[in-house]
């Protein structure tokens, strides 16, 4: 189901004003992408309706939360969403479970089986503990079970896994998937981390100075926002798996007709077991780890090489971005002035791009 | 009337004042602390002056005023002769309201601490839950602010059974009606009547002592840390989390 969100709202911070107009429709999860202090909380926390001096409207699925032309500012507690923050904040004088029954308890239209959504999110074990009991990702995981125990109509994430280690976080962002698959509930992720927007974002809308600046397919924002500074640059990949090469220690990757292998070695030892049971993948390469060449490259260490042809070239001083297409796929390589000179690259022109499988990398499995 | 049972009723009147007194502070001073909690413009500072008064002011200053305004000549004594048809100075309605005044500080200084060291995050979660605000406070202010409101209804309780300045001003000795402890205990000294002197005045420093104790080892061991920084990894970007435990009243 396409959910509708229309946004046309101005609030005050500190540093700057937030001024957002735009209409999403999305069906996934929506990724918001910012730097801290670019008013992507301010956002989420206006939709939420924890920002009381929001003005203008917000509208969600046909469902006004906000109109205040017409003197319409539903409470928090009314608007029917949910939000996971960065710290679990869960109840300390609640256990676990306890927990999650408040969050039942206050649900007008139970239609989700607690047990089902304890086993989901993988807490049964801890049902009966004290929330000092838990660590830092398990408690964001009861965080996570009790904000869907609310059955809210959208769900809103808001840096949930800044706080976390790199295991917890993996382990998060697979669950965040799979909610998002079983349960069909669509979801707002706020976070300053590309990294984890890759993974989750079918949608990216990127915010700077409290104005949305991108908006659209998370790869092709990201290729975007290559040009700016906001990210590191790279080129984002949905990649499908074909084979497990064990003794070489490396994945085939499908990517429309052409294959890229990704080395296992990246791997932690679990995930290498999981991989095996996976279809499909986001990855993506720094635009540094490839290169260019202008002659096919034969007798190389490097396993990754693809034709292609160059469709822009930036240059920033010394740096220059080279965007390259390959079949229907766009790469990007970054590259000194004094190669761009060196081998007289020109746009239009064919070249050979090289990566090591080691360069294919990918947060989570 | 024997002297025993004169201080037994004194005891009762005491009593009686007391745990009203401590009622209705419970009652105003909540909301009175959870409004200053909040208040963020300039004349909290005023409010907040206002309720600390009777930590500084001599009880008979206190006392001198109230004596006043309850006097039928004024409109809070008039006010309440025409709707009881008594005369407010010298009962026992007076004495518990000159002592309101009097332990308000008591009462509204550990819970507005309180309130303000729980923050907003756990009301936040909880209205993202569904809750309302009456149902966030019962259901969750309340619970991890015990130790708090247990500190403060203690302590209103012990401050009022204390006073004497307010209820020498305002009470009028009258017995069973508004002679409490303290003023039988001066009424002995008066009367040279040492051994009973001493029994009540022994009676109320253990009872005393028993109590603030009793105080502070609940503040001692909360109930629970609200704290969970511990357990949360390698957080630099935690503002939001709150501080230290909010169970630590102001003994003032």
């Amino acid at each position: 189901m396409m959910n509708k969100l229309t946004l046309n709202i101005e609030s005050d911070c500190n540093q700057f004003s937030l001024a957002i107009d735009q209409c999403l429709s999305f069906s996934g999860i929506v990724g918001v992408f910012g730097h801290s202090g670019s008013g992507k909380t301010t956002l989420l926390r206006a939709i939420a309706g924890l920002n009381q001096q929001t003005t203008g409207s917000i509208v969600f699925n046909d469902h006004v939360l906000l109109d205040s032309n017409n003197n319409k500012n539903l409470k928090a507690e009314n608007r029917n969403i949910s939000m996971v923050f960065q710290e679990p904040r869960l109840f300390p004088h609640l256990n676990v479970e306890q927990n999650l029954d408040f969050a039942i308890k206050r649900c007008q239209h139970s239609q989700l089986n607690k047990k089902d959504i304890i086993e989901l999110t993988n807490i049964t074990s801890m049902l009966d503990k004290n929330i000092t009991q838990l660590s830092g990702g398990e408690q964001q995981k009861v965080a996570l079970a009790r904000a869907i125990l609310s059955e809210p109509k959208l769900l809103l994430l808001d840096e949930p896994l800044s706080a976390l280690d790199r295991k917890s976080k993996k382990e998060l962002i697979s669950l965040l998937k799979t909610v998002n698959k079983k349960l069909n509930l669509p979801m707002i992720y706020v976070s300053h981390s590309s990294e984890e927007l890759q993974q989750l974002a079918e949608q990216l809308v990127v915010i700077e100075q409290g104005k949305i600046i991108e908006v659209g397919n998370v790869h092709q924002v990201f290729h975007q926002l290559n040009t700016t500074q906001l990210i590191k640059q790279q080129t984002s990949l949905a990649v499908t798996v074909e084979e497990i090469n064990e003794r070489h220690g490396l994945v085939k990757l499908g990517l429309a007709e052409q294959h890229i292998f990704m080395s296992l070695a990246q791997l932690a030892d679990d995930d290498k077991e999981l991989i095996t049971q996976l279809s499909s993948l986001r990855c993506y390469i720094f635009a540094s780890d490839i290169s260019i060449t202008t002659i096919e490259p034969t007798n190389s260490s490097i396993v990754n090489q693809l034709e292609a042809k160059i469709i822009k070239i930036n240059q920033d001083r010394s740096q220059v971005l080279i965007t390259l297409q390959c079949q229907q796929q766009e790469f990007f390589a970054s590259i000194s002035s004094y190669s761009l000179d060196k081998l007289a690259l020109s746009i239009n022109q064919n070249v050979y791009i090289q990566f090591k499988a080691s360069a294919v990398r990918t947060l989570t499995i | 009337m024997t002297e025993f049972s004169d201080d037994s009723l004194a005891l009762i009147t005491t009593l009686k004042m007391a745990g009203l007194t401590t009622f209705f502070l419970m009652l105003i001073g909540t909301p009175l602390a959870w409004f200053l909690a909040k208040m963020q413009s300039r004349g909290k500072v005023f409010i907040e002056a206002i309720v600390a008064l009777p930590l500084v002011l001599p009880p008979t200053v206190l006392g001198f005023y109230l004596l006043i305004a309850f006097s039928p000549q004024y409109l809070p004594g008039q006010l309440w002769q025409e709707v009881t048809g008594q005369q407010l100075a010298f009962s026992f309605s007076a004495l518990v309201i000159g002592s309101i005044f009097y332990s308000l500080p008591f009462v509204v200084q550990p819970l507005q601490k309180a309130f303000e060291q729980l923050g907003t995050d756990y009301l936040e979660a909880g209205a993202m839950l569904n809750a309302g605000p009456l149902d966030r406070f019962f259901t969750l202010v309340f619970p991890m602010t015990k130790a708090s409101f247990i500190t403060a209804a203690s302590l209103g309780f012990a401050h009022t059974v204390g006073e004497f300045g307010v209820v020498l001003m305002i009470g009028g000795n009258i017995p069973g009606e508004t002679r409490v402890l303290s003023i039988a205990l001066f009424d002995h000294v008066e009367a040279f009547n040492y051994t009973q002197a001493h029994t009540l005045a022994i009676s109320l420093v253990i009872a005393s002592l028993v109590l603030l104790s009793a105080i502070y080892l609940l503040n001692h061991r909360p109930i629970f840390q609200p704290n969970s920084q511990h357990n949360f990894q390698g957080n630099s970007r935690s503002k939001h989390l709150p501080q230290k435990s909010g169970n630590n009243g102001k003994v003032t």
